[in-house]
């Protein structure tokens, strides 16, 4: 357990500490309140279809209430899913969602052909993504070794899904059949949150598992894929400053 | 400790009446044509379900962004604030439950709640609040929904509702509807 959660926390370090959302089957005020102590705040509760998927948006956690949390997450017991920090971050991902209202965990053509060219222009680019399989879809994470704007990070997604989604309509695909949502974005930093790795989804009681090389690992390979992500595919500043110039020129080219 | 459950939008505030009756602005950086803006104003206003088999649409995002600024410019009903008053100095425990998408509108909500002085212990967000009060133990709501105001009694909670002309066709099921909110301080007593 205890290296584990080094894992996750070295991981997961560009990420603010003091507030996170938290999904549990849990419920009841005298719940809430046992997570309400040494100062945590209360913004906000979810409760959707189901009583057995309840969510609960926490502040001003110390660091001994976010360990107690994340130990939980690797227990099984919650979902713990960060924020990301206001102005800039050492982490981004691009989550890549099927975005029909029915049978929306299908895996449709257009997301298997998304990820496919997203992985791809970030790979070429030098930007390896840590890939894991969310309900809906993919998460797709990717470590930097300094901390770089938000807004630059943002506009770097963008114009990645902008490339992906061209490629889907290129192929006579319908791009609107999947939803892609950047984290951090600048325009909703403070609203959207992301489900760490390394826990069953407090609902489907899934794991989050890793994908590597188009196989679906399972839950000790993904944890295997996690660390190996973290010590070898951490992006330099340097690395991503080429990728940024890269994909500027692709889209401001030089006239000749 | 008494619990009391108590929806936001048209029965603390006027949502309904500032969506109809508010002059929204069309913003071209939205990327949609004036012509569009109207339209989906209208569909909105009309009450007209989105269609889309979409998930996210260029509707659902136009709704959202209309549903935040009601939210900010909705007005509060004074008798609700000092009934929500009451139930502070009373030792309630206070439940704001919305079906609203908090995720992106708890900010301007809660700011909405602070302004207008409205008090209270937890903001919820609940897709079915019958569920929801069943769950966490609450036997008091105070909602407009006409499912809520039919089906209370199934799941053992009292409704009570502000009477609106929606409610005259509606099987009541020992829901109370109340013309001001100062009726309710009796009612919830005994």
């Amino acid at each position: 357990m205890d290296s584990k959660l080094t894992l996750l926390k070295e991981f997961y370090s560009g990420l603010p500490k003091d507030r996170a959302k938290v999904e549990t089957a849990r419920l009841g005020f005298e719940f809430l309140e046992s997570l309400l102590t040494d100062g945590t705040t209360f913004e906000y509760g979810e409760m959707h279809r189901s009583t057995q998927l309840n969510k609960y948006k926490l502040a001003n956690l110390s660091d001994q209430k976010m360990d107690k949390l994340l130990r939980a997450h690797l227990a099984k017991e919650n979902n713990v899913c960060l924020y990301f920090d206001d102005v800039a971050s050492s982490i981004f991902c691009i989550n890549l969602d099927n975005n029909r209202k029915s049978n929306n965990t299908e895996l449709i053509p257009e997301i298997k052909l998304a990820l496919s060219l997203l992985r791809e222009h970030l790979t070429l680019l030098g930007c390896e993504p840590l890939i894991i399989a969310s309900g809906r879809g993919y998460h797709l994470w990717c470590r930097l070794a300094v901390c770089i704007e938000n807004n630059r990070l943002h506009q770097f997604m963008l114009r990645l899904a902008a490339m992906t989604l061209a490629g889907l309509h290129n192929k006579g695909l319908d791009y609107n059949q999947i939803k892609t949502n950047f984290y951090p974005d600048p325009r909703i930093r403070s609203r959207v949150s992301l489900r760490l790795f390394g826990s069953d989804h407090s609902r489907n009681k899934t794991f989050s598992r890793v994908v590597l090389n188009d196989e679906l690992l399972d839950e000790e390979a993904s944890w295997m894929a996690f660390e190996n992500h973290l010590r070898s595919k951490t992006i330099t500043e340097a690395q991503f400053n080429e990728a940024v110039n890269v994909i500027a020129a692709v889209f401001n080219p030089t006239p000749s | 400790m008494k619990t009391i459950a108590i929806d936001l939008d048209d029965t603390l505030n006027n949502f309904t009446e500032t969506l109809q009756q508010t002059a929204f602005t069309y913003d071209p950086t939205d990327g949609i044509s004036e012509e569009k803006f109207h339209n989906y104003l209208k569909k909105m206003r009309n009450g007209d379900r989105d269609s889309s088999e979409l998930l996210s649409n260029e509707y659902s995002s136009f709704c959202g962004k209309i549903i935040s600024l009601c939210h900010e410019q909705a007005q509060a009903r004074p008798d609700g604030v000092a009934f929500m008053q009451w139930l502070r100095a009373h030792q309630w425990r206070i439940v704001i439950c919305t079906f609203s998408d908090l995720r992106s509108d708890s900010d301007r909500i809660r700011t909405w709640l602070k302004d207008h002085q409205i008090p209270y212990d937890y903001l919820f967000m609940a897709m079915n609040k019958l569920d929801f009060c069943n769950a966490w133990k609450i036997d008091i709501l105070v909602d407009d929904h006409v499912l809520n105001v039919q089906y209370g009694s199934r799941y053992g909670i009292q409704v009570f509702y502000p009477i609106m002309s929606k409610h005259k066709t509606v099987e009541l099921n020992g829901a109370r509807g109340f013309t001001t909110f100062n009726e309710l301080i009796t009612w919830i007593q005994n």
